[in-house]
């Protein structure tokens, strides 16, 4: 008669569908051109056993281009600039520029990259603004039902795997 | 009125600022009130409003530069540093256009700073592009307000000239009426602007030749790229555009951050073969069924022809083997599931035998596809060996029912003594923590190993044994020298159990610093463990017998005193960026990365440059670089 399980039991059906956060990977800028915001498109070799080089760097390719508009400077951030100064700046207050307008992009591009190709083989982007676009954030998850990262869910899963 | 000190200084931040405000305000005012409408009437009726368009815009961008966040870097995240132990350098080089440029561990905000960047020690935070801390605005000024600031300080001076200007009009038109109050007032509006006019118009001077070379005031005062090259400048034309035309960045701190809502579900997708992760599932029976392919290729189990090895000898082999767990320094991949086979089977009969089931313990969350029933194996040496034993996974030989009714072995070789014909005795500790269970039933269930053992003579598992016992011993020896003070390994991380990320990496924890210790554990690990415990509660043994010249300090509190940093900032000043010559320096400047200020104040008060207190900025911006140290 196996013992007992000293641990509140969970639900094993639930314990095999979650995911525990394991490590995370950071990807560096770039800074080879200077103080532009470029990322590293060098592969983590972290991240090779999760997932495929070229979707990675695909999608560090594809956000260095955004960040390349944002911070183009054309005739756009120029008349945003007299604009500003004309009407001493009261224009911010009421209007979006366009590097946070990019940034919008980029947010919802990077959200789309995490439903489609991140989050199904356990990983999750975060966007480099929230890191002050030092580094941008890989967020490697386990299978939290095999890993055994966890005391409770380990014990409990063979605890209750013995009844 | 303030009462601490923390407020004092707080209060007498806004002393110039408040100064600023009141001068430039105050006399623009009285300006427009007694001059202006002889102006507009002798000279041109324009003038009033051109000059209130142009105190607007000085009001704008004084406004502007007081209040906008100049590219304040959030700190860094908890995780963001795990990777960088102790030993990583103060420096890290990175290449800027051809150029190799520094970028400098901050202690206060866990990052390297990013070229250009640079910590105010008045503001505590690191700001990008960093020029000054202006007090007469009581705000950095970086890349973000850069703009606003230049902008300030060139229509200022267009003002007081313009001020200046008509207020000598007005005097030489009234020369009679010298001591009548628009006059007076005229007077002493002139008189202020005459006294500002000369830094305003040196520092706006001094920021033209900034712009046209492309530096920061940091950059120029620290001597950075004096000898060598600007790889920052786009050239003097391009870095006018970029003055006055580049975009805005963006604010790091206080973003509203959409809450992610993409779920991360297992089973996840892998590379190689694209197809999901099989979760592992324990059956009723307690075998692992699941068909994740490995580097071991399955191949038919032994015939029961195939002895030629002795049972003592695969016994060994088998607690050699099981005595290695797949630690996190593994790869899912190296773990083979015939391994987990085993261990879950051998947990299974444990159970059914009525053994009180293992401590289990976290592996760490990097550990990857281990069963549930994988065994904590508390050995940190093992921990540490190399999975070559992988290959001789648990024989399947069935003569092993010769060892029926012999006590269940275990996975802890400390606990196992080899005979002199390198047989193994099996003795039971008294609380084995990890029992295997090797009972006939078990054995039998590991025929299924693929792994054929026919061809393994005598003497190569006899060597295998020896080989093994060495490792064992030079692995204790070094664990106690380890301990006994070799501090600059990274295992002292693991010590620090405060500063410690909630995701640790490192698999080689001395069951001291976990929790479920099992009781039986050998009482010298557990002596050495508890004495090092001791040490780890403080860090300075740590820091203090770093022995890389250039490492840096762990995660100290959140916010260190200011005058440590702005010493921190001082000590960055003599060395320029490229040249070799801070690398003499670098003593000092290990220890002013210290994690106890006081000793990291003193250190770095030997190296301020001689340069640094001598410098004069032209006019107001002198100023500024008292305010550094002194405005604490």
């Amino acid at each position: 008669m196996p013992p007992p399980p000293q641990f509140p039991f969970h639900n094993l059906q639930e314990l095999r569908h979650s995911a525990s956060l394991a490590t995370k990977v950071f990807i560096q800028r770039d800074y080879s051109e200077g103080t532009v915001c470029r990322f590293q498109t060098k592969f983590p070799s972290e991240l090779d056993s999760r997932i495929e080089r070229t979707l990675l760097e695909d999608t560090v390719k594809t956000l260095n281009t955004y960040y390349a508009e944002a911070e183009k400077m054309g005739g756009q951030s120029y008349m945003e600039g007299c604009l500003a100064c004309a009407t001493a700046y009261i224009i911010f207050l009421c209007m979006e520029t366009h590097y946070e307008k990019v940034l919008k992009k980029i947010s919802g591009y990077i959200q789309e990259q995490n439903e489609k190709i991140y989050a199904p083989r356990g990983l999750l982007l975060t966007d480099p603004i929230e890191r002050g676009m030092r580094v941008m954030e890989v967020s490697v998850f386990e299978d939290r039902g095999s890993s055994g990262s966890s005391l409770s869910s380990s014990a409990t899963s063979g605890g209750s795997a013995q009844r | 009125m303030p009462t601490s000190g923390g407020e004092r200084i707080k209060a007498s931040a806004f002393i110039p600022v408040s100064t600023a405000v009141i001068l430039l305000v105050g006399s623009t005012t009285l300006f427009f009130v007694f001059t202006c409408p002889w102006l507009a009437v002798t000279v041109s009726i324009y003038v009033p409003p051109c000059s209130a368009i142009l105190f607007f815009f000085v009001l704008a961008n004084f406004t502007m530069a007081t209040f906008m966040d100049a590219g304040v870097l959030p700190m860094a995240n908890e995780d963001e540093d795990k990777d960088d132990d102790f030993h990583a350098p103060l420096y890290k080089n990175v290449e800027v256009k051809g150029v190799q440029v520094r970028m400098k561990w901050c202690a206060s905000c866990h990052f390297y700073r990013p070229p250009r960047c640079s910590h105010c020690s008045v503001c505590d935070h690191c700001v990008q592009d960093f020029d000054h801390h202006c007090p007469w605005v009581n705000n950095c000024i970086g890349r973000r307000n850069y703009r606003y600031f230049f902008l300030f300080l060139l229509s200022l001076t267009l003002h007081m000239v313009g001020v200046f200007l008509g207020g000598l009009l007005y005097i030489l038109h009234h020369t009679e009426d010298l001591w009548k109050l628009h006059c007076t007032v005229t007077l002493v509006v002139m008189s202020v602007s005459a006294l500002f006019f000369i830094p305003v118009l040196g520092l706006t001077g001094f920021h033209f030749y900034l712009v046209f070379r492309g530096r920061t005031t940091n950059e120029q005062v620290t001597g950075k790229f004096q000898g060598g090259v600007n790889p920052f400048t786009r050239g003097c034309c391009g870095n006018l555009e970029y003055l006055i035309c580049s975009p805005i960045s963006p604010k790091y701190t206080e973003r509203l951050i959409k809450k992610s809502t993409v779920r991360v579900m297992p089973p996840f997708l892998r590379p190689e073969t694209d197809r999901q992760i099989p979760t592992l599932k324990v059956g009723d029976n307690g075998l692992n069924r699941h068909d994740v392919q490995n580097k071991v290729s399955l191949s038919p189990p032994n015939t029961p022809g195939s002895h030629s090895v002795s049972p003592e000898h695969i016994l060994a082999r088998v607690d050699k083997q099981l005595a290695i767990p797949p630690g996190p320094t593994s790869t899912p991949l190296q773990l083979n599931s015939l391994t987990l086979n085993s261990r879950s089977l051998t947990l299974k009969h444990a159970y059914r035998h009525g053994n009180k089931p293992p401590a289990l313990h976290p592996e760490g969350p990097t550990s990857r596809q281990l069963s549930p029933g994988v065994f904590p194996l508390h050995d940190p040496l093992s921990s540490r060996c190399s999975l070559s034993y992988d290959s001789l996974v648990n024989s399947a030989d069935p003569h092993y029912p010769a060892q029926r009714g012999a006590p269940p072995l275990h996975y802890h070789p400390r606990f196992m003594t080899l005979g002199p014909d390198s047989s193994v005795l099996q003795r039971p500790p008294p609380h084995a923590y990890s029992p295997v269970d090797l009972t006939p039933q078990a054995l039998i269930h590991m025929e299924a190993s693929p792994v054929r053992y026919d061809n393994l003579s005598k003497t190569i598992m006899a060597s295998i044994q020896e080989r093994r016992e060495m490792e064992e011993r030079d692995n204790v020896l070094r664990m106690q020298a380890r301990n006994q003070g070799l501090y600059s390994c990274p295992d002292m991380g693991v010590y620090d159990i405060p500063s410690r990320r909630s995701l640790p990496t490192d698999s080689m924890r001395l069951p001291g610093s976990r929790g479920p210790t099992p009781p039986a554990y050998g009482s010298r690990e557990f002596m050495m463990s508890t004495g090092i415990l001791g040490y780890g509660g403080t860090r300075s043994p740590l820091s203090s017998a770093s022995s890389s010249s250039l490492s840096r300090a762990p995660r100290t509190s959140s916010s260190p005193p200011q005058s440590s940093s702005s010493l921190q900032s001082k000590a960055r000043s003599p060395s320029p960026a490229y040249l070799p010559p801070d690398r003499h320096a670098s003593p000092s400047s290990s220890s002013s990365t210290l994690p106890r200020t006081s000793s990291s104040s003193s250190a770095t008060a030997q190296y301020v440059h001689p340069k640094r207190p001598s410098l004069t900025y032209p006019g107001k911006e002198g100023k500024d670089s008292a305010p550094l140290g002194a405005a604490k």
